[in-house]
């Protein structure tokens, strides 16, 4: 159940979410990160959000989309800057990971296939896993309406529908793959349309709303733990940046763009919070504070890494 | 009267049996998926009874699905448990290209080696029966770029038990090739319980003045070849390399340097398949001990006709090697 402590929650992680990549970015602008990152701004509701509907034992195989699902599922904000730092801070351990490749066993963040779609096949994996060890643990593989299109989506989804493995797919459609809007390549307006055609779940919705996103994902949640089988879910979102930093974004109209802002999930949450009397601007304007000063102490903290030598190469490759 | 103890023989196809049944029922967390594994027994028998005797939940059917089949195992392995996926052909690797070389090899690798693969990928290889060209084929060079995963190819049937049970055990990928055309290889295989480490080749004939290097089926042939050749006075090591990684290079070098004069064969196309990585190897590490250019006497560089006629002129044959050791001798 939505509780009001949990509609807190769930606008302090995506304040969060927001900030932390705001001061990723100035580490790009100085240098210090490479631009090998794809912002998350504007899907923040749809990553945290349904992120806060799981258990730290639930899975995560997360998309290149921004930082906020990971962030959710509880990974450390060091660890997390010290892999976009390449150092030792870092949950790669200097490996240097852009978005991709950092992981978090402990809170089940599992990982990301750098291919783009690769997680549609590990997720049916992962939640066979479960079946098998039977646990009543989920696993929830996000990917863009660009990925939906990758043949690994028909093989996961289809022993996850055939077996009702506990699997949650999430489909961040934010219209765009890269340049090529969802319309050219795809004949469905909703990518939950496929979900029939798997015997699963399908449903879709408005991704920047992050209290819908949370009540839809407790219901696939509790169906998958109760064996009733995976979901797709379609969230509904606006990219607000680029693909990746540096991207010309010549594609999308400065209108259509504008229109999504409007939309902004962070901004629209804090003024319900203030409208339905959850908290006042005096509390919220501290509960924003204090996460200033939690990222920037996590920032220092990271920054305190060693970037590793060559020696690091050779390392992790085999057990 | 002491009578001597012989030891049983079974075929290749059942000491993979045996050892999938015996790490079945040593650790729960093992379990067999794959195309026609269950009650069918696998499109070759290999898995036969196993359905039967451990259930659905540990030996399971899978959709024609290689990117799942691949794919799912490394979730799987990531998640606490560690997948015996069975490939129906070595030839479909290539269907689950980037689950094999960008997952199965690299997750563990590039997040942090946070994580471990513990899988195994059996792959059924090789020119047998007239299985057409995308179904006949030895790719396990093809994986040599794909660091993070072993590479096993065994020969006999005592080596398949043996190495595949390492196999299973082992924490990193491994991909054990077995040649289709070996099934019902018959071999000594003792009751008792028995592993071998990966990465140690194995002299299968110890010779003084000729070594001929390989893997998989073409051991037998080599055998073949030396027999022949021991009746001219030409004496013929073989070595077995029984993996490609790990590679035993301490003993591609001894046998180098024991006899100077090398033969290097597989069943795969000449042009990457393997052989010429080894060649390489021996030219970096002693080159100096060769008393004779490295002959290469491998696959010949077509796709393998549908045709059992034709099939039969594209793997060497015992003849073909019997050749270059009475040339390379001489030399």
């Amino acid at each position: 159940m939505l509780t009001d402590e949990l509609k807190i929650e769930i606008y302090r992680m995506m304040y969060l979410a927001q900030t932390w990549e705001q001061r990723l970015l100035r580490l790009l602008d100085d240098g210090l990160v490479s631009g090998f990152y794809h912002a998350g701004r504007g899907h923040e509701a749809l990553e945290v959000a349904s992120m806060v509907a799981l258990r730290d034992d639930d899975y995560l195989l997360y998309d290149h989309r921004g930082c906020a699902h990971m962030l959710a599922k509880r990974m450390s904000m060091v660890s997390l800057f010290g892999d976009f730092l390449g150092n030792d801070k870092g949950s790669t351990k200097g490996l240097g990971a852009g978005i991709v490749h950092i992981a978090d066993p402990d809170h089940g963040v599992l990982g990301q296939s750098g291919t783009l779609g690769g997680g549609h096949v590990l997720a049916a994996g992962v939640g066979l896993s479960i079946k098998l060890r039977k646990t009543d643990q989920v696993v929830v593989n996000f990917f863009g309406d660009g990925a939906a299109n990758r043949g690994t989506f028909h093989e996961g989804a289809n022993v996850a529908g055939a077996w009702k493995l506990p699997v949650i797919y999430i489909v961040q459609n934010n219209g765009w793959a890269i340049s090529t809007p969802q319309s050219q390549v795809t004949a469905i307006e909703s990518f939950a349309e496929r979900a029939a055609g798997y015997g699963m779940a399908g449903v879709s919705i408005d991704g920047m709303d992050p209290f819908l996103v949370y009540e839809t994902m407790a219901e696939a949640v509790e169906r998958a733990r109760g064996g009733g089988g995976p979901t797709l879910l379609e969230g509904r979102v606006v990219r607000f940046r680029g693909h990746y930093e540096g991207d010309p974004g010549t594609y999308r109209s400065k209108e259509e763009l504008a229109a999504g802002k409007d939309l902004d999930p962070v901004v629209r949450t804090r003024l319900r919070l203030l409208e339905d009397g959850l908290r006042t601007e005096e509390e919220l304007d501290r509960l924003q504070h204090d996460v200033d000063a939690e990222i920037e102490a996590a920032l220092e903290e990271a920054l305190t890494g060693t970037v590793p030598g060559r020696e690091r190469l050779s390392e992790g490759l085999y057990v | 009267m002491t009578t001597t103890p012989t030891v049983r023989k079974l075929s290749y196809s059942r000491a993979i049996n045996e050892a999938l049944a015996e790490e079945l029922a040593r650790d729960e967390r093992v379990f067999i998926m794959g195309q026609d594994v269950g009650a069918f027994g696998g499109a070759f028998g290999v898995t036969r009874g196993l359905h039967a005797r451990f259930g659905g939940e540990r030996v399971i059917d899978t959709p024609i699905s290689e990117m799942f089949l691949v794919g799912g195992g490394v979730g799987a392995a990531i998640t606490g448990l560690r997948p015996v996926v069975e490939m129906q052909y070595a030839d479909f690797l290539w269907n689950a290209g980037d689950e094999i070389v960008g997952k199965m090899s690299k997750w563990r690798y590039m997040h942090g080696g946070l994580f471990t693969v513990p899988m195994v990928l059996r792959l059924p290889e090789g020119a047998a029966g007239g299985a057409g060209p995308e179904h006949s084929t030895c790719p396990e060079a093809a994986l040599l770029a794909a660091a993070g995963s072993y590479i096993v190819i065994p020969s006999t049937p005592y080596d398949a038990k043996g190495l595949l049970k390492s196999a299973i055990r082992d924490d990193n990928p491994v991909a054990y090739f077995e040649h289709k055309g070996m099934y019902g290889l018959k071999g000594e295989v003792p009751e008792e319980e028995y592993t071998i480490p990966l990465g140690q080749a194995d002299l299968k004939r110890v010779g003084d003045d000729v070594s001929i290097i390989t893997w998989g089926r073409m051991v037998h042939r080599a055998l073949e070849a030396a027999e022949t050749a021991a009746a001219d006075g030409i004496s013929v090591e073989v070595l077995d390399l029984r993996c490609l990684r790990p590679l035993d290079v301490a003993a591609i070098v001894a046998t180098v340097e024991k006899t100077g004069r090398v033969i290097i064969s597989h069943e795969a196309g000449k042009t990457g398949g393997g052989g010429g990585e080894i060649a390489a190897i021996i030219a970096e590490e002693c080159i100096t001990s060769l008393e004779a250019p490295v002959r290469r006497i491998c696959g010949i560089e077509t796709p393998v006709p549908q045709s059992t006629h034709l099939e039969q002129y594209v793997v060497p044959t015992a003849e073909d090697l019997g050749a270059a050791i009475t040339d390379i001798a001489r030399y």
